[in-house]
């Protein structure tokens, strides 16, 4: 701060109308939510107060609630699985490409197309045979028929059909993350390493992964906060359906405010939601502070 | 050299692909707009007007919610051009009509009901479907405006009740419709089926004989779970022996473990396992789902009359019968319908020009036979309408369903029509599962009958 040689006052002054918004926008419906979780509520007629009977009904009557957890942890899990791959991409990139922007644009594309647009493509790439699903009739056409599958409505496989979508609309996303992360690592770096006999993927683990670091837990809270909310996608291709086998924790949350009427409900998930994602998040964080703090 | 052109070439690609999510975003700020727009009118214009009048000649601008999206069907033709006639005749009052399809509307509307903010003119469907909104007052009454020219005795007798809360009647219906079976007459000729089913072993067979030809037996769109329900409840009436399963249940003199409930979900899952609808189902939406049928390409569509104007508009008009619902192990009457009585127009209770919303609709509902009726599109209205369908040239399909009409010896409403929304939510994914992996009936009954217990009030 001493470094800006602006008197605390001004900064709060010049923070302020953010701070407000932020307050007003974020803070404020995450207490009422938090609040009408408490109610039986249907969102339309006057509510009771029931404590904490919705937390109850979650954790223990609702069929539907622990698998959608499970398979929203599990979008989690892959998609922070995915950023080793990302910076191992972007580390390819800058060494054998003397420009590799065009590519990174390239991959990059997915993420500026609207994700219904995503979605209703790989609805037509799933598609079934008979409906001239392109994914089956690749496979059929390698001879390889056995494996063709009804994808997004075979309960078993539909979920992972999701998965796959998401993970490669956001590849370009963390890649360019990661690429931008390595190219502003100082070349002279490198070259004292050189010098010192530390060459390829040596380099690269003494100084690209240490100085990655930061960069490279951006990435990992993004896609963890990203697939924890994730809901769009599954709206628009399956539903959550069929029968609750795609139902993420926010499709869950929306099907039982809009769906079945009790708002009260939705709510009390929504509490859920936000308190797992601070756990998560500061979670994260502790483990790539002390990961830090061991590079230094 | 090579590389420049190369990246020319990205260049102009990712163009193109900027250029195509910027129209996509364009679409999205026109609804947003579209929505804002309607909004702004009320805040600016707030004050006095629940006093004023059609005659004060002030602007209004009214935003009319509803579900007639498809250009190519009568309906849409129908509300724009009477939207169109109206505003001519009122120059002061101008009409926005917010067009959804019939899954989005749903939610659209339960999620300006939580704020409060119900568009003029909105659609909902009877009984237990807009109990809700009445008993949190967000409607208004119409009653008023129903007795002010005599609109009320165009509509038939007892439709209303449907719409009816502690004698108030709180929307309009845009048809009282029943569920047929529809069926491409020269599909069935090709699988060599000479004569529609009339039981539902014979159904199952013919089901069979048509996929093996390589033809999709029934249309179904299952994504938007009603339909499946919609056709599970048509073989509920029949196990049962007849109407008023669920309402016994509502009563506590039968639950949802007795014997006639078991045995439909059996019934409805030998249709699945014969392999009666399309490959994946599930994530078909309604209106692709009918598209099937309406392009030749399933031999059968269950469903409710109401699409009759539509597929005489399609490309297999002419090619198209109708049956009833067969008996379902030898038990029940064919001449008992699932009843559909229609979505229905409500007014919003906090309307800022409540007498013009009103005024409008009295002319809207008033106009809405004749112009259906010269649409093709009257079968099913649910109004008195003059003329002679033959006369008037419509279709032998239609001639023939308006037939089915004169042998209702009653029915039952669809399961979201009489259950509350939390039972009804589980229902509909309940039977959504059947499509894709076979259950133990006994598990499907003990799972709805838990749902209602919980969700009772």
């Amino acid at each position: 701060m001493k470094v800006l040689k602006v008197p605390a006052r001004t900064i709060a002054v010049f923070v302020l109308p953010c701070l407000l918004l932020y307050v007003c926008l974020v803070f404020v419906p995450i207490l009422v939510s938090v609040y009408t979780g408490l109610l039986k509520w249907d969102g339309l007629t006057a509510s009771t107060f029931i404590g904490l009977g919705n937390f109850k009904d979650m954790f223990f009557n609702d069929p539907v609630f622990w698998p959608s957890v499970r398979r929203t942890l599990l979008y989690a899990v892959a998609s922070m699985i995915e950023i080793p791959l990302c910076l191992f991409m972007a580390i390819l990139l800058n060494r054998y490409l003397r420009r590799g922007n065009t590519l990174v644009s390239i991959y990059f594309t997915p993420v500026i197309l609207s994700v219904v647009i995503i979605g209703q493509l790989w609805k037509t790439v799933y598609n079934p045979t008979s409906m001239g699903g392109m994914l089956n009739g690749v496979l059929v056409s390698l001879g390889l028929d056995s494996w063709t599958h009804n994808w997004l409505t075979e309960p078993k496989i539909a979920m992972f059909a999701l998965y796959f979508v998401s993970l490669w609309q956001y590849f370009g996303y963390h890649l360019l993350i990661q690429y931008t992360g390595v190219q502003n690592i100082p070349d002279e770096l490198y070259e004292a390493a050189k010098i010192d006999g530390a060459d390829g993927f040596k380099a690269d683990r003494y100084i690209t992964l240490p100085l990655i670091v930061p960069i490279f837990k951006i990435s990992i809270v993004l896609a963890f906060i990203g697939s924890l909310q994730a809901f769009d996608l599954v709206m628009v291709m399956t539903g959550g359906g069929p029968a609750h086998a795609t139902d993420v924790i926010s499709t869950h949350m929306y099907n039982s405010s809009f769906g079945s009427f009790k708002y009260g409900y939705g709510s009390a998930i929504a509490t859920f939601l936000v308190v797992v994602c601070l756990v998560f998040t500061g979670f994260i964080n502790t483990i790539f502070n002390r990961i830090e703090r061991k590079f230094n | 050299m090579v590389k420049t052109k190369m990246q020319k070439s990205f260049a102009i690609g990712l163009t193109a692909v900027m250029a195509l999510s910027l129209a996509a975003c364009g679409n999205s700020n026109n609804n947003s707009n579209e929505g804002a727009a309607t909004n702004a009118p009320k805040s600016t214009d707030s004050g006095n007007t629940a006093t004023a009048t059609t005659d004060s000649g002030k602007k209004v601008t009214l935003t009319f919610q509803n579900i007639y999206p498809d250009p190519a069907t009568p309906a849409y033709k129908m509300i724009h051009e009477l939207t169109d006639q109206y505003m001519k005749e009122h120059p002061n009052v101008k009409i926005e009509l917010d067009t959804l399809n019939t899954d989005q509307q749903k939610v659209k509307l339960k999620t300006q009901a939580a704020s409060k903010e119900v568009p003029d003119i909105t659609i909902v469907n009877p009984a237990a479907q807009m109990k809700p909104f009445v008993d949190a007052g967000l409607f208004a009454p119409l009653n008023d405006m129903l007795d002010q020219n005599g609109l009320k005795d165009t509509y038939q007798k007892g439709l209303l009740d449907y719409y009816s809360f502690n004698n108030n009647v709180y929307a309009l219906p845009d048809g009282n419709n029943i569920e047929v079976v529809y069926y491409n007459k020269e599909l069935f000729d090709q699988a060599g089926i000479k004569n529609t089913p009339t039981t539902f072993e014979e159904m199952l067979q013919d089901v069979k004989i048509l996929k093996d030809k390589g033809i999709t037996p029934m249309a179904i769109g299952e994504k938007d779970s009603w339909t499946g329900s919609f056709l599970f409840m048509n073989i509920l009436l029949r196990t049962n022996g007849g109407p008023g399963f669920l309402q016994d249940v509502l009563d506590g003199k039968k639950t949802f473990e007795d014997p006639a409930f078991i045995e439909a979900v059996d019934a409805f899952q030998q249709l699945v396992q014969a392999g009666a609808f399309p490959d994946g189902a599930t994530s078909i939406d309604a209106n692709a789902g009918g598209n099937i049928f309406k392009t030749g390409k399933a031999a059968m569509w269950s469903i409710g009359s109401w699409e009759t104007g539509a597929i005489d508009a399609s490309s297999v008009a002419g090619k198209v019968g109708a049956f009833q619902f067969p008996t379902v192990n030898g038990k029940g009457d064919p001449n008992e319908f699932m009843l559909a009585p229609g979505s229905a127009f409500a007014v919003s209770a906090n309307s800022e020009h409540l007498q013009e919303t009103k005024d409008f609709l009295n002319f809207f509902a008033s106009e809405y036979p004749k112009k259906q009726f010269e649409l093709k599109n009257a079968v099913g209205i649910g109004q008195k309408v003059d003329g002679d369908l033959k006369a008037a040239g419509y279709s032998d399909l239609a001639v023939n369903i308006a037939g089915l009409f004169n042998q209702v010896k009653g029915g039952d409403l669809a399961f979201d029509n009489t259950m509350n929304p939390a039972t009804a939510q589980v229902h509909l994914s309940s039977i959504q599962n059947l499509f894709v992996q076979k259950v133990d009936s006994a598990a499907v009954a003990k799972e709805h009958q838990t749902a209602f217990e919980a969700n009772k009030e």
